[in-house]
């Protein structure tokens, strides 16, 4: 791992934070960072590591910020992008939004919390809970020292602190799926996969031992039961607390939650989906007049439910104006600056059908430019329901003290980041999500 | 946040931290010392207000506390005397009851770095080692590396080695953890943690504590093991198989790194490993973060050095998203290429195809790039697209359509009639200079084919005079000098004109040399020009993409997980389809620049070129067997018809020359046990000579009999003075070996290669007892004569042969 320093830049370059671990390495060298960059990017050659000599620097962006790690060492390079991540991750925890302003805003936060992130080049507390106990914005506030030593730090359980406290004590569980999708311009379905979130907000007493039943098809075919729908799930990804060997050994979601909001799994299913939104299109485009786009979109679910703030996002040319739109329901808006027609259908049921027609005029010069052909896109929630048919058995809630608590389970599933490929440039294409 | 003028901002500052009213309000100190640090953070020096921000850090507050110590490390190299001033109230702090306050002490004390005060750091920091407090002796630990760090050359007193050796079995797993960093740094020199039986256990038994950073760390220190038994190693492989698919990339990265370094003297486990890991290193490519999966794709680049095949089946998850960055686009076209074969072609040419007229002009280019790539398995097809791109007249499309044409007619030169013919018209398009040395050199070599071809070339010379590129021009005068030798009527002219313009007029050295050389040259008369300008056309060696032999683990294991392999990249595609084929032919990889900056793993010597093309590098490893460093070279290169007069004249010698020990060649016969070597493809049977710098000229094809292959190369031993020229025959009769397995040629009646000999005799024997009919024959003639060379040579074949054929086992 080791990085030897850890840079926060504002868009053009200046350091807004720095943290020297190591002192290996002149702090200096950022400067010819940005340079670099720019350099790079020019050249199309743009890489997430830039060296300059010795000197290597993994950098991300976030909002108007570059995030740097700078090395002189043969790294490991996925852990030092986790870590940085790991800087996005708790920075936002404590900021709500990180970028330039609340970096500036809260310098003395930054500092404390780099202290902690990071010692020697080295990551040290990284889990935002616990960093929260005793690095607050309140300490920014006078208080004279505090001599409570925050229970976590030595902790067994590093996660939850003791002693918590709650009048109704409760837990809401979330089941949320995103489906992608990729579909090519002959309307077949090219890949699609299902991942999948299962949120939890504790809202419980004390040190509660909770345990999860899925509908998970392995745990089925362990138990030799074989009723009702099951799931297979993939690439299962679990919150610290869970006990991994019990999971492995059969199947069972044991744990001890972190108190408030917290991911308790994520997972992700391969399956072939169908997609929940159909979408046709004609495009047709008569150069040097107009544009004449008409969008079919069909409701591909049970009829019983509802796709909600439906968005169908078309591109145009950009060179195309007067915009004039028809639409059997919903509103279709024109958005010059992304040269996108953005089609918004409050809600959606299952089983529906709807139209939209958009007309372009078109400059009589024709653009020469190269233009992307970007695809059609689709986004969604459908409260209720879920596209793998996961569900939530029960949740089983013990702690010493015996108190009754209730699960709420809520179901939801989301179009994700969709990619659908356009490809013929403006003929007779059908997209669907 | 105006702009603050630095010395006025100082002086205001230093008067508001000196002023008693200031001080002795808690609220508005602070707000003092933090516009301070502000100010700091802003690059504004402040490194004149030491002594005030010293004397501020006496305080309850913890928070002012961080704050004058941020300040108080930042400047302590510019201020060493007044420092010491500081290290009272740090070592005060040290024994303050909050756990909290000492650790800050101690960590701030060690990041002041200042060697003048190491004396009094020591003692603090040994107690911090036996604080109550994990966050404490957290700080301590790594507290001794920053020490060690500050005065590399000074020994840490061995009673603290001792101490951090027994803190690695401390209950709190960051502190054993950080041990293990600690005693890495510390203990550099000497290769780092002696990690030995109990150690290693222990720390396998406490990895789920920790982590993610840790638990990488500690698989990383594991990789210096070396299990004592074969069952001790399955133990723990089966111990860290959860690891090993560990949802989270870095773990499992750094688990699969750590099975390689265990399994290095069992390849088949190792590939087994790879096998497992494929499922998480194609979900690290679906993460969330454009870097890690940017990371994953690279180490997949790794993997599939070793096994070919291994994502073959999930070619789709390698297809671009219309919003991804170029620089995953790019890695993605790479490995697809590696993932090409007959059932998928189709799709994943179509899919290139719409990435070839991306916006981004180098992803366009890497596109074009890898569809020619592919035309070397699938010529057809490919050029049948790339013939469709040049009708799009974009330039930057064309110039790389005609790049890789170019390159691609250099490996498959049955593809010229296609290419000579799509060229026709495309020079009007081409604007940069990449794209018309291309068209020229193809221009040059096929003229005879291409009817406009000094038509062409009379454009380009005519507009010489405002030509800027300098490889245009040198490449203007070889084409239109190879054009003259076969169209003499239409090209004379312009030949002359172009020769007068770069003797008399060009101011450039190298172009004018050039002329002078060509005009010499002309002198000499047309036979001698022939023999110079027309070369090989074309080098069919180079590319067979499918059917490429597979690289061991250990090439690549010890970049794996590193920065490395992010880099590597770039600097192939940069290699690729630059200037003319014949040029950058034998280049040199330039892939030393990042080696020699990184420390902790030099590989070997990365063999990164993807397409095969010559590298000592393969050879060195395969010889480092041989006692006495052997490198094979293909230069100068021979002809078919030049090996066969050599090859036939030292046939009749050898009957004549019985006893004559002088001579200058030598001749010797082996049989090679190698059970399927004779049913190899001819493609991977070259591509694997090819790795190591033999050259193979001709083949029967598979699965007849008798199965022959005719090789040849040059030898240079680094202590021999000349190198010498080997020519052999690999010759499968399918009948039973003669009885005497092994039996030389006269003429090497003193070749001292006992062991060899025996080797191969008991090789022999088994075959023999195997049902014998695995042996193929090997027959080599080398001149001068060189008995260690040959020696050398014939263990590198073997090796060659030995591990194709149980590739192919």
């Amino acid at each position: 791992m080791s990085a030897s320093a850890i840079f926060v830049l504002d868009l053009k370059g200046k350091v807004l934070i720095c943290r020297n671990y190591k002192g290996d390495v002149d702090m200096a060298e950022i400067d010819h960072f940005m340079p670099l960059l720019m350099q790079h990017e020019e050249e199309g050659l743009l890489c997430p590591v830039i060296s300059h000599g010795n000197v290597h620097f993994m950098w991300i962006k976030h909002s108007n910020l570059y995030l740097v790690a700078m090395t002189n060492k043969n790294s490991n390079a996925s852990l030092v992008y986790s870590f940085l991540y790991k800087l996005v991750e708790v920075f936002t925890e404590y900021f709500k939004e990180l970028e330039e302003e609340s970096i500036q805003d809260n310098f003395v936060v930054v500092y404390e919390l780099l202290d902690e992130l990071m010692d020697f080049g080295f990551p040290q507390t990284t889990d935002s809970k616990i960093l929260q106990e005793y690095i607050t914005q309140e300490g920014a506030k006078l208080e004279v020292a505090k001599t409570k030593v925050p229970t976590t730090v030595t902790n067994a359980v590093s996660w939850r602190s003791e002693g918590i406290k709650y009048k109704k004590n409760e837990v809401f569980i979330d089941v949320i799926e995103s489906i992608n999708v990729l579909v090519n311009a002959n309307g077949s379905v090219m890949s699609s996969d299902i991942v999948g979130s299962i949120k939890l907000k504790t809202m419980l007493s004390g040190m509660p031992e909770l345990r999860l039943g899925l509908n998970d098809r392995v745990l089925f075919a362990l138990t030799g039961r074989d009723k009702g729908k099951t799931v297979v799930m993939e690439d299962v990804k679990f919150h610290q607390c869970v006990r991994l060997s019990r999971f492995e050994n059969d199947r069972t979601i044991s744990f001890i939650p972190p108190d408030g909001e917290s991911e308790l799994m994520s997972y992700r299913i391969n399956t072939h989906v169908k997609p929940l939104i159909w979408i046709e299109s004609i495009i047709e485009k008569f150069s040097h007049s107009r544009v004449e786009i008409m969008v079919k979109a069909k409701g591909q679910f049970k009829k019983q439910s509802v796709a909600n703030n439906v968005e169908v996002r078309v591109p145009v040319p950009s060179d195309a104006d007067s915009p004039k739109f028809k639409t059997s329901t919903g509103n279709a808006k024109y958005v010059p600056e992304k040269n996108l027609v953005v089609w918004t259908i409050k809600s959606f049921p299952g089983g529906k059908e709807f139209l939209m027609r958009a007309h372009f005029g078109l400059p009589s010069v024709e653009n020469d430019e190269l233009e992307g052909k970007p695809p059609i896109t689709v986004k969604f929630e459908i409260p209720y329901f879920t596209v793998s048919g996961i569900q939530v058995r029960y949740m089983k809630i013990i702690e010493k003290s015996g108190y009754q608590a209730l699960p709420w389970v809520r179901y939801i599933t989301q179009s994700g980041g969709t990619l659908l490929i356009w490809r013929n440039k403006y003929l007779w294409l059908s997209y669907c999500v | 946040m105006p702009y603050l003028g630095g010395e006025e901002t100082v002086r205001e500052l230093r008067r508001a931290l000196s002023n008693p009213n200031v001080q002795s309000d808690q609220l508005r100190y602070r707000n003092t010392i933090l516009k301070v640090i502000r100010a700091m953070s802003q690059g504004v020096d402040m490194s004149g207000l030491f002594s005030e921000m010293v004397k501020a850090c006496a305080t309850v507050d913890v928070v002012q506390k961080k704050l004058v110590y941020v300040f108080l490390c930042s400047y302590a190299a510019l201020n060493p005397e007044l420092s010491l001033l500081v290290i009272n109230t740090l070592r005060k702090d040290c024994q303050d009851p909050n756990p909290m306050v000492r650790s800050l002490a101690l960590r701030n004390m060690t990041n002041l770095r200042l060697p003048s005060l190491v004396e009094y750091v020591e003692q603090p920091l040994a107690a911090g080692l036996r604080d109550r407090a994990a966050c404490v002796r957290r700080v301590a630990v790594l507290g001794w590396a920053k020490l060690h760090n500050l005065q590399a050359s000074s020994e840490i007193d061995a009673a603290v080695v001792n101490e951090l050796y027994s803190l690695l079995r401390d209950p709190d797993p960051v502190v054993m953890v950080n041990c293990l960093r600690a005693l890495e740094e510390i203990l550099k020199d000497e290769g780092g943690v002696a990690i030995n039986k109990p150690i290693t256990h222990h720390l396998l038994n406490r990895l789920k504590e920790c982590d993610i950073w840790g638990q990488c760390q500690v698989l990383r220190v594991l990789q210096r093991y070396r299990p004592q038994s074969e069952d001790e190693l399955f133990d723990i492989l089966s111990l860290l198989d959860a690891s090993l698919v560990s949802p989270h990339p870095p773990i499992m990265a750094a688990t699969l790194s750590l099975f390689l370094s265990l399994c290095s003297g069992q390849p088949a486990v190792s590939l087994a490993a790879l096998e497992r890991v494929r499922g998480p290193l194609l979900a690290a490519c679906g993460s969330g973060s454009r870097e890690m999966r940017f990371t994953a794709l690279c180490h997949i680049q790794l993997l599939l050095r070793s096994i070919p095949g291994l994502m073959g089946a999930h070619y789709k998850r390698f297809f671009c998203g219309y919003a991804e960055p170029a620089y995953i686009k790019q890695r993605k076209m790479q490995v697809l290429v590696e993932l090409v074969n007959d059932e998928n072609v189709a799709m994943l040419l179509d899919e290139l195809k719409g990435y070839c007229t991306d916006v981004n002009a180098e992803t366009a280019q890497a596109a074009i790039t890898a569809i020619g790539r592919i035309g070397r398995s699938y010529s057809d097809r490919c050029l049948e697209i790339l013939t469709g791109l040049l009708g799009l007249k974009q330039d930057h499309i064309t110039s790389a359509v005609v790049q890789t044409m170019r390159d691609l007619v250099w490996v498959c030169p049955q593809c010229s009639d296609t290419v000579c013919f799509a060229l026709e018209g495309c020079e009007e398009t081409l604007q940069d200079s990449q794209g018309r040395q291309a068209l020229l050199w193809l221009l040059g070599v096929y003229g005879e084919r291409v009817s406009s071809a000094p038509y062409t070339l009379e454009v380009f010379i005519d507009g010489v005079r405002s030509e800027a590129s300098l490889g245009v021009k040198m490449e203007l005068l070889t084409a239109t000098m190879r054009l003259f030798l076969c169209r003499p009527a239409e090209t004379q002219d312009m030949l002359g004109r172009l020769l007068h313009y770069c003797i008399e007029e060009e101011t450039d050295m190298c172009v004018r040399d050039q002329a002078l050389l060509y005009y010499r040259l002309l002198h000499c008369g047309i036979e001698e020009t022939r023999k110079v300008l027309q070369g090989r056309r074309s080098d069919p060696s180079l590319g067979v993409l499918i059917g490429r032999p597979a690289e061991p683990v250990s090439q690549w294991a010890r970049s794996f997980n590193t920065l490395e392999p992010l880099r590597q990249g770039s600097i192939e595609t940069e290699s690729v389809s630059r200037g003319s084929p014949e040029h950058t032919m034998f280049d040199p990889k330039p892939n030393a620049d990042l080696s020699n900056t990184l420390d902790c793993s030099r590989i070997e010597k990365v063999h990164s070129d993807g397409d095969g093309r010559c590298s000592d590098s393969s050879a060195d490893i395969l010889a480092s067997s041989v006692a006495a460093p052997l490198s094979l070279s293909l230069f100068p290169a021979l002809s078919p018809e030049e090996f066969e007069r050599l090859w036939l004249q030292q046939l009749a010698l050898h009957a004549e020359q019985e006893e004559a020990g002088k001579e200058d060649f030598v001749w010797m016969e082996e049989c090679v046990r190698c059970p399927t070597i004779p049913r190899c493809s001819p493609q991977s049977l070259q591509a694997a000579m090819q790795l190591v710098n033999i050259q193979t000229l001709a083949f029967t094809p598979p699965q007849t009999l008798p199965w022959r292959v005719y090789l040849y190369t040059h030898t240079c031993l680094d202590d021999a003075p000349h190198s010498t020229l080997i020519l052999g025959e690999l010759l499968y009769t399918g009948e039973e070996p003669q009885k005497a397995e092994v039996h030389k040629g006269s003429a090497d009646g003193g070749v001292g290669a006992e062991g060899i000999e025996d080797e191969q005799a008991r090789q022999g024997m088994e075959a023999t007892a195997d049902g014998g009919q695995e042996a193929v024959k090997v027959t080599l003639r080398q001149q001068p004569r060189d008995d260690k060379a040959l020696k050398g040579f014939l263990s590198i074949l073997t090796t060659v042969l030995h591990t194709l054929s149980s590739e192919r086992a």
